[in-house]
């Protein structure tokens, strides 16, 4: 640690972290465009000029040095000095402002980035209201770069940001730079677009609206989403995300900083994997049946029928007759609320991990980099929790099979009364299970979108997608990462963890936190869970 | 004055003076045989007491520059600037052109001083011919074995290679040249780390200028006091001028840095005066990028000193243009804002921006749309740019402010009077595209 001195107040730091990391954290709005902390130093939108003090060359005497110097670039160090708040920066900021809007369209009215936009809140914080230019502006392109990417070229701040992604996290060097001065523009090679599984952070990365993602594009305005913490549940690696949103639907999916899991990124799969939310097959209420009569109960009454089904078949067939099918979409607090009830109501049940999708292998990033070189990987495991699912079943014990073995006793009767779970976002019924759940009397199939299962299952309860439910997912390195919901389930449907936590016989509001308590007083590894640190709301 | 013996240009006018054998006949490749007979150290202590400040343009002491090499270091790459692109400066092209080997000489010599393996020569792509001529001489000095290994039967090995740019003024700026050489973007580095620790390649690297270099034969023979006795203390050594405008004898010349830039524009054996009865109104001395000197001002001394004293960057590369007073100074401003805002390498905000908008407001003026409060925006972009006050990487933006501000600065009067004889009313209708 260091103790460096910004403004005259004493900042403590990580010895060696730029100085301008060191007062963002510490709370000063030092503006800056170039720098990210999670790309190379590039110095040179020369927004962050701090006045700092320095040896003399000759005397070596420490004074003011008379040339500004980008705090960006200067490595905090113990005892040193640094001004922000003094004319000489202010001057400075107000001239870069100048600067940057001499050629900028201004067309904030249709611009995507408007009210997220770092142009906008820097000059209305450091610049000046009235612009000096009179002359034409420059009108560089609009150009379409890539299959989810537009680059309005009159838009940018050239911080180069998204080239240093592009060579530096990524590894697949799509984006350079053409023409000199003003003229200066992104680009991609002819037949070269940019098109790689991570592309889309160059967006997020982008201080200004000049990269857009096609897919958010005229979307909606910025300031009309609400935002939710969540987790990615596109495979193991449980990238920290936000997920923004407005009158329960979601519009799109962005990165939140997770040292060391996700860091700032995350890849396209992800970020684009939210759209079965509103696929046309949702379930979205209730179905109980009873031989050929099927209703749509309230959801009051719910629990009660369940539970009194559930003991009679119990009663009737003997504890061992009953499965539980878990799923690695599931929240750990609703796998352990479905455990809770399956047990209480025969200790002697069979507990079942689902399928875990596999598909292909693990695609490490910047491209071709292994050991620590790597920077971020998307995992092969497309699911969120396999690990917290697993969890809850070592802390339960007691019966357990594989699902192969599940589909094959079923097959042969072994099991007269199944609650499966699915919440894949794709189809996974297979033709060897629709067979085998034939056997089964009392069948629940609990899942996001309609089934063959359905048709024959006394109780179909729907899942909601992940956007729409609270709890927490376990990621392949183990973190325990809490992530809320942001929307409501469809019409008619209900948060899964409500239902199975007033069927595991809990009265009121399901609350992941508090589960998450009654969890960790049996499995101890649930009181230490993973939250990536706040940032100041001016840091990106 | 006595006439002055030259050091650099002595095979000026010689036949075949860019081949070895006339090199050698004329007393060549005898310093360097001198050189490696020392130690890398006595050769960097000889060109120290030489004070042979660096003629690219900063001026900086060649052996002090050598010495801020870490000790430690396993390798070392020298790159020689031969890009030469500041406007009406050509010393480079004539050293080049005239005597490539002393060039090499000098190479070599800075090489064993510095202990580098390798030596780049960073041509711009404008010179081909001399590009050809320098690439005879390597070839026609490795095969006499002065260049490759074991160079004059000494430990001392190395190798040059002559390269190419790709056409941008930037890349004169020596970590502009450094990436370029990298086959990268000319995109001039923030520093530290100085090229001196981690330059080219990542390896310890000294960049110098063509002159600079081919001083360094005469300095080897002839010995440090003696390079010292031409010129004042802080200027010492021959010095290459160039002239270019109205003037009878426009060209490259020889001399101490005693001159005037008046003794450069009317002595008979360098400018000889003006052409067609002209009249000096504006000299640009060092290259453009220095600044501007108004016809009261000619007594400046082109040394490395005394052009602080009339509000100039500095000596530059000492290569004059002479503007008479048939030229309309706003058409100067034009010309020369128009030069920085193509030739900035974009990557610093206030340069990339501030060249362009002097460009616009320099080509309203001259297109008769100019406002008098037009000046004072110039001369405020002017001061909200460069590398002095910190606001860019590199020294491209103090060169471009240094000719609009000083041109603004001497030139007031004449440019008011432009502005106020305008067609009423052209400024508010005329706005320009940049092209
Ligand atoms: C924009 C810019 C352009 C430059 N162009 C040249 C050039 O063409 N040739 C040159 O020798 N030095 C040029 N320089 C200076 C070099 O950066 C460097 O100082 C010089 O090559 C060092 O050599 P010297 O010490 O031998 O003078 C330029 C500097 C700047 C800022
Ligand atoms: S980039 Fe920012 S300032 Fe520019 S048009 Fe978009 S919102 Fe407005
Ligand atoms: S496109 Fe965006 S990220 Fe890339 S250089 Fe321009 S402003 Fe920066
Ligand atoms: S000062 Fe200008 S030329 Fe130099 S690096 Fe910055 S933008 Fe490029
Ligand atoms: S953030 Fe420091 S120069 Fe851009």
């Amino acid at each position: 640690m260091a103790k460096i001195i910004i403004d005259g107040q004493e900042v403590e730091c990580r010895d060696n972290i730029p100085v301008l990391q060191a007062a963002v954290d510490a709370g000063w709005d030092v503006p800056h465009y170039c720098y990210h902390p999670g790309l190379s130093i590039a110095a040179s939108c020369r927004l962050c000029l701090m006045e700092m003090k320095m040896p003399h060359p000759q005397t070596k005497e420490m004074g003011w040095a008379p040339k500004l110097m980008p705090s960006c670039q200067t490595p905090a160090r113990e005892g040193m000095e640094v001004r922000f708040a003094t004319e000489k920066v202010q001057q400075n900021q107000k001239n870069c402002m100048e600067f940057f809007l001499l050629n900028h369209p201004l067309d904030c009215p249709v611009c995507d980035q408007a009210g997220e936009c770092h142009l906008q809140d820097y000059s209305y914080k450091f610049g000046d209201p009235e612009s000096r230019m009179v002359d034409q502006k420059l009108k560089n392109p609009k150009k379409d770069i890539g299959p989810n990417t537009l680059l309005y070229s009159d838009r940018c701040v050239m911080c180069t940001r998204c080239v240093r992604f592009t060579d530096e996290v990524s590894g697949t060097h799509e984006l350079g730079l053409v023409n000199r001065g003003s003229r200066l523009e992104i680009d991609v090679f002819p037949g070269l677009p940019l098109d790689n599984p991570m592309q889309g952070n160059v967006v997020d990365i982008c201080p200004v609206g000049c990269l857009l993602d096609k897919d958010f594009l005229f979307q909606r305005r910025v300031w009309e989403l609400s935002t939710a913490s969540s987790i990615c549940p596109g495979c193991a690696t449980g990238c920290a995300i936000r997920v923004d949103h407005a009158d329960d639907k979601v519009y799109r999916l962005k990165p939140r900083y997770n040292p060391g899991i996700n860091d700032w990124w995350m890849c396209d799969e992800g970020r684009y994997g939210f759209k079965y939310i509103e696929d046309s097959k949702r379930v979205t209420s209730p179905i109980v049946r009873r031989g050929l009569d099927a209703t749509s109960p309230e959801w009051a009454d719910i629990p009660e029928i369940v539970q009194f089904r559930f003991e009679q078949h119990v009663r009737e067939n003997g504890g061992e007759k009953l499965a539980a099918v878990l799923s690695p979409f599931m929240s750990c607090e609703e796998g352990w609320l479905l455990i809770e009830f399956m047990r209480e109501t025969a200790p002697e049940c069979t507990l079942v991990m689902g399928p875990v999708p596999m598909e292909g292998d693990d695609q490490s990033f910047p491209v071709g980099a292994t050991g620590d070189k790597v920077k971020f990987t998307i995992l092969n495991e497309k699911c969120p929790n396999r690990r917290g699912v697993e969890m809850l079943l070592e802390a339960a014990g007691g019966n357990q099979c594989s699902f192969d073995e599940f589909v094959e006793k079923a097959g042969g009767g072994s099991f007269t009364a199944a609650w499966i779970v699915g919440g894949y976002p794709k189809e996974w019924v297979s033709k060897e299970l629709n067979k085998a759940t034939g056997k089964i009397d009392l069948l629940v199939v609990q899942d996001l979108l309609q089934n063959s299962l359905m048709t024959s299952a006394a109780f179909v309860f729907p899942a909601c997608s992940w956007a729409e439910r609270e709890g927490s997912f376990v990621n392949a390195g183990g973190q325990i990462q809490p992530f809320d919901w942001a929307t409501n389930p469809p019409e008619g449907g209900r948060r899964d963890g409500q239902y199975l936590y007033e069927i595991a016989g809990y009265a009121g509001l399901y609350n992941g936190e508090r589960v998450r308590k009654l969890m960790a007083a049996k499995i101890p590894a649930f009181k230490e869970i993973h939250e990536p640190p706040v940032r100041p709301v001016h840091a990106h | 004055m006595a006439a002055f013996e030259p050091v650099l240009l002595r095979n000026r006018g010689v036949e075949q003076s860019t081949t070895l054998k006339v090199y050698e006949s004329r007393g060549g490749y005898q310093g360097v045989r001198k050189a490696l007979k020392q130690t890398p150290d006595e050769v960097v202590e000889e060109v120290k007491n030489a004070n042979l400040r660096g003629r690219g343009g900063a001026g900086f002491p060649a052996g002090v520059k050598w010495s801020f090499l870490p000790k430690d270091r396993t390798r070392t790459l020298l790159c020689v600037n031969a890009d030469e692109s500041e406007p009406p400066t050509f010393c480079n092209r004539i050293l080049m052109e005239t005597d490539p080997h002393q060039l090499i000489e000098g190479t070599i010599i800075a090489g064993f001083a510095t202990q580098s393996q390798t030596a780049y020569i960073y041509l711009r792509v404008e010179f081909h011919e001399q590009f050809h001529i320098v690439q005879k001489a390597v070839e026609e000095a490795y095969a006499a074995g002065y260049l490759g290994k074991k160079i004059f039967g000494s430990e001392y090995s190395l190798d040059i290679y002559v390269h190419r740019g790709a056409g941008a003024y930037v890349c004169g700026e020596e970590t502009g040249l450094i990436e370029s050489l990298e086959g990268k973007r000319g995109w001039p580095r923030i520093k530290p780390p100085f090229p001196a620790v981690e330059g080219l390649f990542g390896q310890p690297t000294v960049v110098n200028n063509v002159e600079t270099l081919s001083c360094l034969p005469h300095i080897l023979e002839r010995g440090a006091e003696w390079f010292t006795s031409i010129g004042p203390d802080h200027s010492a050594g021959p010095k290459l001028f160039c002239v270019s405008g109205p003037v009878k004898n426009p060209g490259c010349y020889e001399g101490p840095m005693t001159i005037s830039v008046r003794d450069l524009i009317e002595r008979n054996d360098l400018g000889g005066g003006m052409r067609d009865g002209k009249k000096v109104k504006c000299v640009l001395p060092g290259g453009v990028s220095m600044g501007a000197l108004s016809v009261d001002e000619l007594d400046m001394k082109l040394d490395f000193a005394d052009p602080r004293n009339y509000g100039l960057l500095g000596l530059g590369t000492a290569a004059a243009v002479v503007i008479d007073e048939s030229v309309d100074m706003r058409m100067v401003l034009q010309n020369l804002a128009r030069f920085y805002g193509t030739e900035s390498c974009g990557q610093c905000t206030q340069c990339r921006e501030g060249t362009s908008w002097m460009y616009k407001i320099a080509t309203r003026i001259a297109s008769g749309a100019g406002r008098i409060s037009d000046l004072d925006l110039l001369l405020e972009t002017a001061r909200n740019m460069g590398m002095m006050p910190g606001y860019s990487i590199c020294g491209l933006p103090d060169g471009a402010t240094y000719p609009i501000e000083t041109i603004i600065k001497k030139f007031r009067p004449e440019l008011e009077a432009s502005i106020n004889a305008q067609a009423p009313g052209k400024a508010e209708a005329l706005f320009t595209v940049l092209n």
